[in-house]
């Protein structure tokens, strides 16, 4: 990873913990907020799709399916920034569905690397957690802020994970000599 | 290719090179391994988890997509299964961050490969294991990337399978799935592969996971369209590559005997297989999941010898047990080293290329990290 790529990933996860930390503070609003981010990340990925089909997939074939993918997802992402009132419990279900079926994976994940002599503890660690959130949702199905408090815990966890592999190290070291 | 190739076929050619029968074994046996050495086994046997040759369906299902987790499978499966063949190739009109992964694109008798079998000359039996594995997997691996992409490794529905009918062939589409659970159905053509997502790096466009496994049976012949060429209809001949595979381990391990001075690409000892050609064609154009049992029968009429099964665990404890200072003499700390050479060459090579998709390799000695 080169030394942009440390400083930009670090900048994401700074403004993540903010974003996080305002939906803490104001879930309310935060609601409207969350949704508006959903609509701009479709965007962001569908105009991420036009990109890639003009600098690597025109080259695939079959690539033009990318052009139109591309063309659906922006169109999607406005439709979502547009509606941004729907009722809160579809986007607490979502969530549940979402937490319970990673867990469900990790955990099953974890018993695998375990069955295999590898490292499972922390894989686990996270199936756990997933359940434990999706059982929230559900418990705090009627409770309109769960929503936005999950989704910030989230941003948290992603911008914790981005910190941590901004920081890993990156270049090849071996003990022998150098090739030449 | 599967273990009937790397583990008996590499013993039979290691024969015709001359070596004795037990440095065979130690040479197939080091190949085979290559397809075994996961992080996980490493873990297991408290060895360095970065001489990796392998990753297992597991840990590429954890493996973080980002730029260090692309890099780190860039890493094990160009330097060990998809040797890159030209690290400069052009495309018209082609972006930067195309060439990069056009450039890794696999294929025989490249510079790299030359690298590869020198690396492993005057230095330890698995160092040729090692080599010799490399050597083999770039005629089965052909024309895919040992990096996760879209736009090189996809394949779509125009996928056909020469089935041998009478003195000739009929072509027969193949219908992938994606059961790994269910056996490949050579019989009606039902073979697994990974499932397609729109994802340009994603760990299912890894390799020639998108063809499953086919490609790496020796009796497939085959014709499809590559995602990186143009619509261009490719033709796959495996039982006339595994053949050219094999007779060129045969010329490489005899060069790394002494016989020859140089190592020239392109050059195969049909001579010293011509008495035994026949019978290798027969294997390696039957129609079977596996060939172990007639590759083990050949090589056993072939030395005279019996031939033990791959056992996994056979050096774990060696290593494991072995104090710190004398890991490195044992068969799995000659491995590793061996591991850790060719992955630094490769990486090497790719960096300064110009291409990032691998890592940054630095040189240690005389330079601050």
């Amino acid at each position: 990873m080169s030394n942009f790529q440390r400083i930009t990933s670090i900048v994401t996860a700074v403004f993540m913990l903010g974003f996080a930390i305002s939906l803490f503070i104001d879930p309310k609003s935060g609601y409207v907020m969350v949704v508006s981010v959903l609509g701009i990340a479709l965007i962001g990925y569908g105009v991420g799709t036009l990109i890639y089909f003009f600098t690597m997939a025109r080259h695939m074939v079959g690539g033009k399916l990318e052009l139109y993918k591309g063309v659906i997802l922006t169109e999607f992402g406005y439709l979502a920034y547009s509606a941004n009132d729907i009722p809160r419990v579809y986007v607490i279900i979502y969530l549940a569905v979402l937490h319970l079926f990673e867990g469900v994976v990790e955990v099953l994940r974890s018993g695998e690397a375990k069955s295999q002599g590898g490292h499972w503890k922390l894989k686990f660690f996270h199936g756990i957690v997933d359940f434990a959130l999706a059982v929230l949702c559900i418990i705090y199905i009627r409770k309109t802020n769960t929503a936005v408090f999950i989704y910030a815990i989230g941003l948290v966890y992603s911008a914790a994970m981005r910190i941590a592999g901004a920081l890993r190290k990156s270049a090849i070291v071996y003990d022998d000599s150098p090739v030449t | 290719m599967q273990q009937d190739f790397h583990y008996y076929a590499t013993y039979a050619a290691a024969y015709l090179a001359g070596y004795s029968h037990e440095e065979c074994m130690d040479i197939c046996y080091s190949a085979e391994f290559v397809d075994h050495c996961s992080a996980t086994l490493l873990a297991k046997i408290e060895g360095p988890e970065d001489a990796a040759t392998t990753q297992l369906q597991l840990e590429l299902m954890d493996s973080p997509m980002d730029i260090l987790g692309i890099m780190e499978m860039t890493r094990i499966w160009s330097a060990f299964h998809f040797l890159p063949y030209d690290l400069y190739a052009e495309k018209k009109w082609a972006t930067k961050i195309y060439k990069n992964k056009y450039r890794l694109i696999c294929k025989p008798n490249g510079a790299l490969l030359a690298e590869t079998v020198n690396l492993a000359k005057g230095k330890s039996l698995q160092a040729v294991g090692l080599a010799m594995h490399v050597l083999a997997d770039t005629w089965a691996h052909s024309y895919f990337a040992g990096t996760p992409s879209q736009v090189i490794n996809n394949v779509n529905y125009y996928f056909y399978e020469l089935v041998p009918e009478g003195d000739g062939f009929i072509e027969r589409e193949i219908r992938f799935r994606h059961k790994k659970s269910t056996p490949d159905d050579i019989e009606n053509g039902l073979y697994s592969n990974t499932l397609h997502r729109g994802i340009e790096n994603s760990v299912m466009n890894l390799g020639h996971g998108r063809a499953g496994h086919f490609p790496d049976y020796s009796f497939a012949r085959y014709k499809y369209l590559p995602a990186w060429d143009n619509y261009k209809v490719v033709l796959k001949d495996n039982p006339k590559d595994y053949m050219k595979a094999f007779t060129q381990m045969v010329y490489a391990m005899k060069y790394l005997r002494g016989e020859y001075t140089s190592f020239e690409l392109d050059r195969y000892d049909t001579e010293a297989v011509e008495p035994y050609e026949s019978r290798i064609k027969e294997i390696l154009e039957k129609r079977q999941l596996d060939g172990c049992a007639d590759w083990k029968e050949f090589c056993q009429e072939l030395s005279g010898e019996t031939i033990e099964d791959f056992d996994l665990e056979k050096y774990q404890d060696e290593y494991l047990l072995a104090p710190k200072p004398q890991k490195g003499y044992a068969f799995l700390g000659k491995f590793i080293e061996a591991a850790y050479s060719q992955k630094h060459m490769v990486t090497d090579r790719i960096y300064k290329s110009g291409n990032r998709l691998a890592g940054i390799s630095l040189d240690i000695k005389g330079k601050k990290l």
